[in-house]
């Protein structure tokens, strides 16, 4: 009786098809066991580019896969992301915080956040704990030209093409690791006796059985959504956007700093984003059609566009709309099919948890591929529990940047505020840290997607106000003064990595010219 | 600062330059770029490391004489005590130099180092007599021409060694005898036990291209990190 798990078929090529291959691929393929894995992909379809920020973990799954930090950037038009900068979210009135990527100085044993309360009104919290803001003011890279392949002075994840890093994972997934493309489309689903899917009859390359079936058809869906018909959960009563509108723009020269983080500038309803690559700029809208037209929007856009590449770059923009459903399914893993991407659900780009979900889904998947078909239903059982979790945690956190607004400019703004549009565990959350700042103990999973730094980074860059224990412990005073002498180190820190790092264009020219060293 | 400028019988006809190794601040250096054409000589008297250039990230090899910047152990009273000299120390204050000719190729010229301390009107050795080169200045074009091929060779040496992996990170934390503790980073050495697993297929290309040879010498030079130390604290006791 065969029903071992060795032959994985993926549906779908495109930034998950090609990332979760890759992922899979490098767990398990070797010429001493039988493990085989497809990828099936529509010559017809165009696949979308989603997700042009990633998150830091993206360079050890760069790592692990075995693509060359040199070669990446090389072929993916990749830049150097340092976090996010937001303009506007607070009030509306031209300010700014950083959520910057790496975490306070000394973090893992040393909270800082209590010890800033008491220096709040003279510097910004991430500017107080963290080197990494006067890098990404000024288009800083995070390391320089001598620093290893994946190594960094400062944490860092990646801007990229998504279209050119999905040809780059397909390359070196034939090439290096086993994988077998079959560009056909698909024209049948053959499922067993017990509901499984047997196979898939494609019109050109016959019809393939497998083990494993991974959905990455993207908003398509056909495994898990048009075959499976597991439900999406709309998401829409906590996370109001619907819509983009995005545009490419290219630079006015060749020297025009590239920008070393994601800039995020809040709108009337909505907000806009701008990547900076080596080649272009992708910038673009995303907003509530609930609360904005999409001329309004689009006029929002232009105008952003005309302040920060001029008229001519507005005048000739090339718009694409792109609507959505925020929401993920019902569950991602059902009988022997699993969703990655965005057939497992899609919510607004803020934050950048598109690529990275795909990360952590094809890596649980790897890590834990089912021996045989009769443990994968434990297997699934507990990916779907896993990754409603993460789900939830990364609505809590894109809500988290809406609920700390002051603004009242639009009843966008006013509603994303009231009680109904809050999910309770956010709630819960914020009432908490109104007396203490969010810490280690906050993180129920020892593998939190977003840890208690990011919390830190948000709700402080936001003004948000936690009233210390008055009843002041006997360790305060002593704890303060080391405190004290942490915010000058990070000063030090900050001033001297300002003044050697290179700036973002020219580390990556010199990374075309020179490469990476490995060690 | 150095100062390059190319060299000319017209505008050095009067420059002799000083050329006892030591002499000079300009030989307080704590290392010196070598080649693997001279590796042989070099591992006799010092240890050899590979650095990365701050500009390109690139490795070089390079011949250590301190533990410190600016901090040269060879060097007492003036004079460097060794049974040979670095080229790129002998070479000093010239270097080859790139000229942009009209068709856009690169003719390679001489440049000499004006505001280096081996640069002298009244001291050393003369540079020409009667417009034309002295036999100091043919010995030093002689140099100059074996160093640019001694680069070139590097070149293709030092790419075999990042390919095969056989650079790895060293770090070296030493406690001298009057207690103070000296740390040597960013430097690099040969992985060896990488190259012990290379195969008989590699080895034979390293060896075809001349590459074996300067490995292995590399290897042995971290012998010379002994005597490095017996300097120092013969120095500080």
């Amino acid at each position: 009786m065969k029903n071992s798990i060795n032959k994985i078929i993926i549906v779908g090529g495109g930034t998950a098809g090609w990332l979760s291959a890759g992922i899979i691929a490098a767990e398990h393929y070797s010429n001493e066991n039988d493990f085989e894995l497809y990828l099936i992909e529509s010559p017809d379809i165009p696949t979308i580019g989603v997700g042009e920020g990633t998150w830091p973990s993206m360079r050890s799954t760069l790592k692990k896969i075995g693509i060359s930090e040199t070669e990446f950037f090389r072929e993916c038009s990749a830049s150097f992301k340092q976090g996010t900068q937001f303009f506007n979210w607070t009030h509306g009135n031209g300010e700014t915080y950083s959520h910057p990527f790496t975490a306070p100085h000394n973090f893992n044993e040393k909270n800082l956040a209590p010890h800033w309360q008491k220096i709040r009104e003279d510097i910004p919290f991430a500017d107080a704990v963290c080197p990494q803001t006067p890098l990404i003011n000024n288009q800083l890279a995070p390391k320089d030209i001598t620093t290893p392949e994946y190594a960094f002075n400062v944490n860092y994840g990646y801007h990229l093409d998504a279209g050119k890093f999905a040809e780059l994972l397909r390359i070196h997934c034939v090439t290096h690791l086993g994988v077998k493309h079959i560009s056909a489309n698909m024209t049948a689903i053959n499922s067993s006796e017990d509901g499984d899917i047997q196979s898939i009859t494609t019109d050109t390359k016959g019809t393939i059985e497998g083990d494993l079936f991974i959905d990455c058809s993207g908003t398509r869906a056909l495994l898990i959504g048009e075959h499976f018909k597991i439900p999406t959960l709309s998401k829409k009563k906590y996370l109001f956007n619907d819509s983009a509108l995005a545009a490419q723009i290219s630079y006015q020269t060749e020297e025009d700093p590239i920008q070393s983080c994601t800039l995020s500038t809040a709108q009337t309803a909505g907000w806009i984003w701008d990547i900076g690559l080596p080649t272009r700029r992708g910038i673009g809208h995303v907003y509530s059609s609930q609360y904005n037209s999409e001329e309004n929007a689009r006029a929002e856009l232009l105008a952003y566009i005309k302040k920060t590449a001029g008229k001519n770059a507005a005048d000739n923009a090339s718009i694409r709309k792109i609507t959505f459903d925020p929401g993920h399914r019902e569950k991602f893993w059902h009988k022997n099919c699993v969703a990655i991407g965005m057939s497992a659900g899609f919510i607004e780009p803020l934050e950048a948890s598109a690529l990275v979900l795909v990360e952590l889904s094809a890596a649980m998947v790897a890590e834990q591929l089912p021996a045989n078909r009769k443990v994968m239903d434990i297997v699934a059982k507990r990916f779907n529990e896993k990754f409603n979790y993460r789900w939830n945690r990364i609505i809590d956190f894109i809500k988290l940047h809406y609920i700390l607004s002051k603004r009242t400019d639009t009843d966008y703004w006013i509603d994303n505020c009231r009680a109904c549009s809050i999910p309770d565990s956010l709630q819960e959350l914020i009432d908490i840290w109104q007396y203490q700042v969010p810490w280690h103990r906050d993180n129920y999973h020892i593998d939190e997607m977003f840890p208690s730094a990011s919390f830190q980074y948000v709700l402080y860059g936001m003004d948000f106000v936690t009233e210390m224990n008055p009843m002041s412990k006997r360790s305060d005073r002593e704890a303060g003064i080391q405190a004290q002498a942490m915010f000058i180190e990070n000063a030090n820190h900050a001033q001297r990595l300002a003044a050697s790092m290179p700036s973002n264009r020219e580390l990556i020219n010199k990374i075309y010219k020179y490469g990476l060293q490995k060690v | 600062m150095s100062n390059y400028v190319v060299l000319s019988p017209e505008a050095h006809h009067s420059a002799r330059v000083l050329t006892d190794p030591g002499k000079t601040e300009a030989d307080r250096v704590q290392f010196a770029m070598t080649y693997p054409l001279e590796f042989r000589k070099i591992q006799a008297c010092y240890p050899i490391f590979f650095s990365k250039s701050s500009d390109t990230g690139e490795f070089f090899p390079l011949a250590l004489f301190g533990f410190e910047k600016g901090e040269n152990l060879f060097i007492d009273q003036s004079q460097w005590h060794a049974s040979y000299i670095p080229m790129m120390i002998e070479r000093q204050p010239f270097l080859i130099g790139y000229q942009k000719t009209s068709n856009d190729s690169q003719n390679p010229v001489v440049s000499i180092d004006i505001s280096s301390p081996k640069v002298s009107e009244n001291e050393g050795q003369a540079l020409f007599e009667d417009n034309q080169p002295t036999d100091y200045m043919k010995g030093i074009m002689s140099k100059l021409e074996a160093l640019h091929h001694g680069h070139e060779h590097s070149k293709g040496f030092i790419s075999a060694l990042t390919d095969n992996g056989l650079l790895e990170p060293f770090t070296l934390d030493i406690t001298l005898d009057n207690g103070v503790n000296k740390q040597l980073i960013g430097f690099y050495t040969i992985n060896e036990h990488k190259l012990l697993d290379l195969d008989g297929d590699t080895l034979a290309e390293l060896n075809k291209n001349g590459y074996l040879q300067p490995i292995y010498m590399a290897v042995a030079s971290l012998a010379r990190i002994k005597d490095l130390i017996d300097k120092k604290n013969a120095l500080s006791s």
